[in-house]
């Protein structure tokens, strides 16, 4: 189980990021 | 639930860390785009700066941070967290040379600038980093001398990430971004003194030293150690420790090995350490009086986070057995009343560590021992093979779903054996492991 929630952290922390680069991309170029 | 709580704390606490750069780029007075991709690369770059920071944070072994979740669940998403990162660091510079060919011009020797060369050789070292974390075992690097190059890499690769932040510069043009730039700076600073210099120094004033060495079944041995001149630490049954011993603890050359006695007998403390490595199999030499440092205790592998009302179920491989016996050790010297079982599989009769001391223990304790031997001998009352759904049905206690369930040996039958229980209808939450193979 904890080996799972590791998993979900390390997805959930790349999808985080991902998600904030996107927001820096899309606001610095609109 | 205070573990859950503090859990999800220091999760939500790494997770604004993680994205505390990109954020800072959102703030305040921002230089103006240089077009999507290039901003997203950028953004890509400052997250994978900003995990760097904060793997020296995951391996720094606060106690406190690691409670809730075990101290070798933390090196887990240590190294699988470094591969997002290698992966955000490449993305940032595959997507630059793929969509601005102005870095392709920046990157000709007549053009290239320190900051920019800081950048590649950073790279070229994160590269460096995974692949010979894993694949240490198949390049046979020996462990001591890959953490040496590990820690030296990641120092090393993290002092030129700054390099290359600061020279290109353009991001953190305001007063503001510089000043929380430095602030990631000054803290990792201060974290690389207080884990090579300070932890030390504590460790060098709580020596411990060897009582005897005692040979065990299974190529394993038995060390016993006793604190000088100051009280030993108050650990919980299935814990385990970095231990020092040859070197001083300046030297890095420390190995993580499980607390085999109880906590209930004071005065000493035992490790049942098989030997697999150079250092392992050097502990047999190791003469009364040799000075032992110890940086524990670690792990959230016990009795004592997991009250379970109708007894327990082991599920021991090998050496795993170690914090198993200090488990069971426990609730012996406890004078426990519930019901316990234990499952211990091992290649032969002669691999079965502490085979003799686990039968005696029968004697202080209600506990079911089955035996699983790959090769048994004629005449065999246990069973044989691997650990099967028939094997577990035969042996375990009707209300097996209301039990709790301790793990620990390679890492192949962790796996299965949670498997198999949550198939039996196990709830994930009473599944409890180790995984002690960190590299």
């Amino acid at each position: 189980m904890r080996l799972m929630l590791a998993k979900i952290l390390v997805v959930l922390t790349g999808v985080m990021i991902i998600a904030v680069a996107l927001v820096f991309a899309m606001v610095q170029n609109s | 639930m205070r573990y859950v709580i503090w859990g999800l704390f220091w999760i939500a606490v790494y997770l604004v860390l993680a994205l505390f750069p990109c954020l800072v780029l959102l703030y305040g007075d921002m230089p103006g785009g240089y077009g999507f991709w290039w901003d997203f690369s950028m953004a890509l770059g400052f997250a994978a700066a900003s995990m760097m920071a904060l793997m020296f944070f995951l391996t720094a072994r606060f106690k406190r941070a690691a409670l809730p979740f075990g101290v070798d669940i933390i090196y887990y998403f240590h190294k699988h967290i470094s591969l997002l990162l290698f992966l955000f660091a490449a993305a940032h510079a595959i997507i630059l040379l793929t969509t601005e060919p102005v870095v392709w011009v920046m990157l000709r020797p007549a053009q290239l600038n320190r900051y920019m060369a800081a950048g590649i050789v950073s790279l070229i070292m994160l590269a460096l980093i995974v692949v010979s974390s894993l694949f240490r075992k198949e390049f046979q690097i020996h462990y001591d001398n890959w953490r040496l190059i590990h820690a030296f890499l990641a120092a090393a690769a993290f002092i030129l990430v700054l390099v290359h932040i600061e020279g290109v510069g353009y991001y953190i043009s305001t007063p503001a971004k510089r000043i929380i730039w430095g602030m990631i700076m000054g803290s990792w600073l201060l974290l690389f003194l207080y884990v090579r210099m300070v932890k030390p120094i504590r460790l060098l004033g709580k020596p411990y030293k060897v009582k005897e060495v005692i040979a065990e079944k299974g190529n394993a041995h038995t060390l016993v150690i006793v604190p000088e001149q100051h009280q030993e630490f108050d650990f919980q049954p299935g814990q385990f420790v970095w231990l020092t011993m040859f070197h001083s603890p300046f030297s890095m050359k420390e190995h993580p090995f499980s607390i085999s006695s109880s906590p209930e007998q004071k005065g000493e403390l035992h490790f049942t350490i098989k030997e697999l490595g150079d250092f392992s199999r050097r502990i047999k030499y190791a003469a009364p009086g040799q000075a032992v440092y110890i940086d524990g205790p670690y792990g959230s592998f016990s009795i004592d986070r997991h009250f379970s009302e109708k007894g327990y179920v082991f599920i021991a491989g090998g050496i795993g057995i170690a914090p198993i016996r200090s488990m069971l050790r426990t609730l012996a010297d406890r004078g426990d009343l519930r019901t316990h079982t234990l499952f211990y599989a091992a290649s032969t009769i002669e691999k079965l560590t502490f085979y003799e001391d686990l039968n005696a223990l029968k004697e202080r304790l209600d506990l079911k021992i089955i035996y699983l031997l790959e090769h048994s001998p004629e005449g065999w009352q246990g069973e044989t093979g691997f650990l099967s759904n028939m094997i577990l049905e035969r042996h375990l206690p009707e209300h097996f779903r209301e039990l709790d369930y301790f793990i620990c040996g390679p890492v192949p039958m962790i796996h299965l054996a949670e498997k198999k229980l949550h198939k039996l209808g196990v709830a994930l939450h009473c599944l409890h492991s180790e995984l002690f193979d960190f590299v």
